[in-house]
């Protein structure tokens, strides 16, 4: 005799009006000494969480001002989903994918490379910056969408490294865009890049907007 | 070809911009060249099967400079030297990308870190330096500078 397979409860058909009980109040969170209020949302399918979050999000700012709800909310969303610019500039780029590689697979901490600066709120200069790209390096940075950071990954991207007195190298990329963290090493070891990621959500939880 | 069937086929076209013809180690020859003559012997030479155009480069010898062009024969299997003097007062020669296109970047990084004008070249910019770069830095008179010192020169070009 076989055991009787489990069977699952069918979902149950709702309505897109959510009945005011879906939406719960569920104690507070610690968020960067704040309490944020928690809010479960009920919602078995996507087309009825939108609504529900929407309406979640409406009444939380309603009730609370601007800065002790948002600016946690959106300081812990965005520091752990930070996506890095995708580009090499030099050896150090062999670090920064392997990274990203299968063994120390930097995305289980949320961060993934986009191709686009417009996707992206982190830059992780990878290697030597000369004069010649310097221009360059702005023009991403400043297409980057605001809150944003710069990580300064390996000596050259902190000072120069080897490169220092080179007739086009320019002596640390904190010359061009401001740096959150630097990261010493030539080349730093991947999970040396991991860690100043892992500093750098640090900052962000305790930055004040 | 060696040597000497390089300067038998040479000579006619060249005439007195053919300074010399002579052996060099790895190479079919190493043909030295007056600037008079940089034209007419990029026609000939690129005539005789050397269709690719390996690299251009510059040699600063403080009291003048040299110019030198590396090109390969599919055919023969073999590369040739060709190399010209200039004077360092007043370094230029003509261009040869109208011959081997690939020049055109080769003379660029020439020009700008050895200061070498290729005259009637379609398009001399600077190709690894800033534009406005003031510095030629594979010359021997370039000094290493303090990254701050370079910084002040570079920074707003
Ligand atoms: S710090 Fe070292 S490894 Fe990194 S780009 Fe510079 S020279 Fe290469």
């Amino acid at each position: 005799m076989s055991a009787s397979p489990s069977v699952r409860p069918a979902p149950v058909a709702r309505s897109m009006t959510l009945p005011p009980e879906s939406l719960r109040l569920e104690g507070e969170l610690p968020m960067a000494g704040a309490a944020v209020p928690f809010v479960e949302i009920e919602a078995l399918r996507a087309r009825e969480f939108i609504p529900a979050a929407k309406e979640a999000l409406g009444s939380l700012i309603s009730n609370r001002s601007r800065e002790t709800l948002i600016g946690p909310v959106f300081n812990w969303a965005g520091r752990n989903s930070l996506f890095p610019l995708h580009w090499g500039l030099a050896c150090c780029a062999i670090e920064f994918a392997a990274a990203f590689g299968a063994r120390w697979d930097a995305e289980r901490f949320g961060v993934v490379a986009r191709s686009s600066p417009r996707q992206c709120d982190l830059m992780i200069v990878n290697g030597t910056v000369t004069w010649k790209v310097a221009h360059k390096l702005i023009t991403l940075y400043e297409q980057m969408p605001e809150p944003k950071w710069v990580i300064a990954m390996g000596n050259c991207a902190t000072g120069g490294g080897p490169f220092r007195t080179a007739y086009s190298v320019v002596p640390g990329v904190d010359k061009l865009v401001p740096v959150d963290v630097y990261i010493a090493g030539c080349p730093p070891r991947p999970e040396a890049l991991l860690d100043g990621i892992l500093t750098l959500e640090k900052l962000i939880r305790e930055r004040k907007e | 070809m060696g040597p000497e069937e390089l300067r038998a086929a040479l000579a006619p076209a060249l005439g007195p911009s053919l300074v010399g013809v002579e052996p060099f180690e790895g190479f079919a020859a190493r043909v030295r060249f007056r600037r008079e003559g940089a034209t007419e012997l990029f026609r000939a030479v690129h005539g005789l099967g050397n269709t690719h155009l390996s690299m251009v480069a510059g040699i600063d010898w403080v009291d003048h400079r040299e110019v030198l062009y590396i090109v390969w024969s599919d055919a023969a299997k073999q590369y040739t030297l060709l190399s010209a003097d200039l004077p360092a007062d007043d370094p230029h020669i003509e261009t040869a990308s109208g011959v081997w296109p690939s020049a055109n970047w080769h003379e660029r990084e020439t020009w700008e870190l050895v200061d070498i004008t290729f005259d009637h070249h379609p398009d001399l910019r600077h190709l690894l330096t800033p534009d406005g770069y003031e510095f030629r830095p594979l010359l021997r008179s370039f000094k290493i500078h303090e990254p701050e010192e370079l910084e002040v020169k570079v920074r707003h070009v």
